[in-house]
């Protein structure tokens, strides 16, 4: 074989994000990367379906016939659709304004108007090290996220990235919410468009950090929601937390 | 993996019904891939009862995360086995650091390059990814493999082959470059 070029430093960490030869924080880091950066993501996209041939030679195996009954048991029942309808609920008054907000919002208003759904499952015993991740989409159609978190335990933070243009609603701001179990969705700070954001997360906080739980983003008026117990503006990007 | 019930044609308009949150599609994909999946954790796993929790997690992780399989960049089939491989490596990783103590020379390493009958029944790609590792040299090509099938990180490669960590990271760029090219031209 001829000698090929050297991969560019960012292909080969997509290459080696692929293979999976990374340890857990880098691989943590290639993911959220991946998130915000529509570039490198199709190229681990593309590494993935360059090795997944290997795989074409597993044989296929039967899986037992009880296993069905057992995923189905599991299935959260709380879909983007559910989560939203519980922001709604705590909501006030919509505050239009922000097009994208107003036009998700009215997405919302016709998918919704019940007070939140009780969902009947166990809550999920969040073991402290499990790296989490959310992309957080408007509701119409399924874009590319306007927002992507990654929750750390060990660093005991989450780490949010707004990939809205910088300075594009100067009236407004952003908001993060953590929507967990029945709980009133809590407030988790401010977001900036365009930047990241390292925000420290207190034990309590920590504890509701589990796969099912939900992270929104609200419009807010400058120094956020004058509702201690919810978004007051329009949600204009939801999405759960899962593991990688 | 081109057969009908696996093709594009059906499984993508599955998943968009999956992340619109239809049960009865998550079911008609697990009755259309779940074999495959199956066979793939057990291939890293190589434990019945493991694979089972892990194939359960990945249907579960399916339905969650449905909303973000995009196919203008992926296929169905190279998604839900990426799925399926990393929650299986994460359950590897899990044993802990005994899972890494064999050294990369004694593992048993299936050589998807010489089986005729592999070959007659493969489809183009695996033909030309086989045929593509096999160019590169032995310890490369092994190293890629096992890095692929146990999900082994470069540290604990570097400990198995007792090599300097930035020895066994060159190795591994090199090779995918090469593989990169090969598969290209």
């Amino acid at each position: 074989m001829s000698e090929a070029p050297d991969l560019t430093e960012d292909e080969a960490l997509a290459a080696e994000h692929a293979l999976g030869v990374l340890n857990a924080r880098e691989r943590a880091d290639a993911e959220q990367r991946m998130a915000r950066d529509p570039a490198f993501a199709a190229d681990v996209e593309a590494w993935r379906g360059r090795l997944a041939p290997m795989l074409d030679s597993v044989e296929p195996v039967t899986a037992p016939a009880g296993l069905w009954p057992r995923i189905e048991r599991l299935l959260p029942a709380n879909d983007n659709g559910q989560i939203l309808s519980r922001l709604r609920f705590w909501r006030n008054a919509a505050v239009g304004g922000f097009a994208l907000a107003a036009a998700s919002l009215a997405a919302v208003v016709v998918q919704v108007n019940q007070p939140p759904v009780t969902v009947d499952r166990p809550v999920p015993v969040a073991p402290q090290g499990q790296l989490l991740s959310a992309s957080m989409v408007s509701q119409e159609g399924r874009a590319q996220p306007l927002f992507v978190a990654s929750y750390d335990p060990d660093r005991k933070a989450l780490i949010v990235t707004s990939l809205l243009p910088e300075q594009s609603d100067r009236d407004k701001v952003h908001e993060l919410w953590l929507i967990a179990g029945q709980d009133n969705p809590k407030s988790l700070g401010l977001v900036e468009s365009g930047k990241a954001k390292v925000i420290a997360l207190p034990t309590e906080v920590m504890q509701k950090m589990s796969e099912g739980a939900a992270l929104a983003v609200s419009v807010e008026p400058p120094g956020g929601s004058k509702n201690p117990d919810g978004p007051s503006g329009p949600v204009i990007g939801v999405g759960k937390l899962s593991r990688l | 993996m081109a057969s009908a019930a696996t093709s594009a044609d059906v499984l993508n308009p599955l998943m968009a019904r999956i992340a619109a949150g239809e049960r009865d599609a998550l079911r008609q994909l697990y009755d259309a891939t779940s074999a495959k999946l199956f066979g793939v954790c057990l291939r890293i796993l190589s434990d019945r009862e493991e694979s089972e929790d892990v194939l359960q997690d990945v249907y579960v992780t399916i339905w969650r995360r449905a909303d973000r399989f995009d196919s203008g960049r992926a296929s169905v089939m190279t998604w839900l086995s990426t799925i399926a491989r990393n929650r299986a490596i994460d359950r590897l990783r899990a044993r802990g650091p005994m899972a890494y103590a064999e050294p990369v020379d004694e593992l048993e390493i299936a050589d998807g390059s010489d089986s005729a009958e592999t070959l007659l029944s493969a489809a183009d790609d695996r033909n030309r990814l086989s045929a593509c590792l096999g160019e590169l040299d032995d310890r490369t090509e092994k190293v890629i493999r096992t890095a692929f099938f146990e999900g082994v990180t470069y540290e604990a490669l570097a400990k198995r082959m007792d090599a300097p960590l930035g020895t066994v990271k060159s190795w591994i760029r090199r090779g995918l470059a090469k593989l990169k090219g090969c598969l290209q031209s």
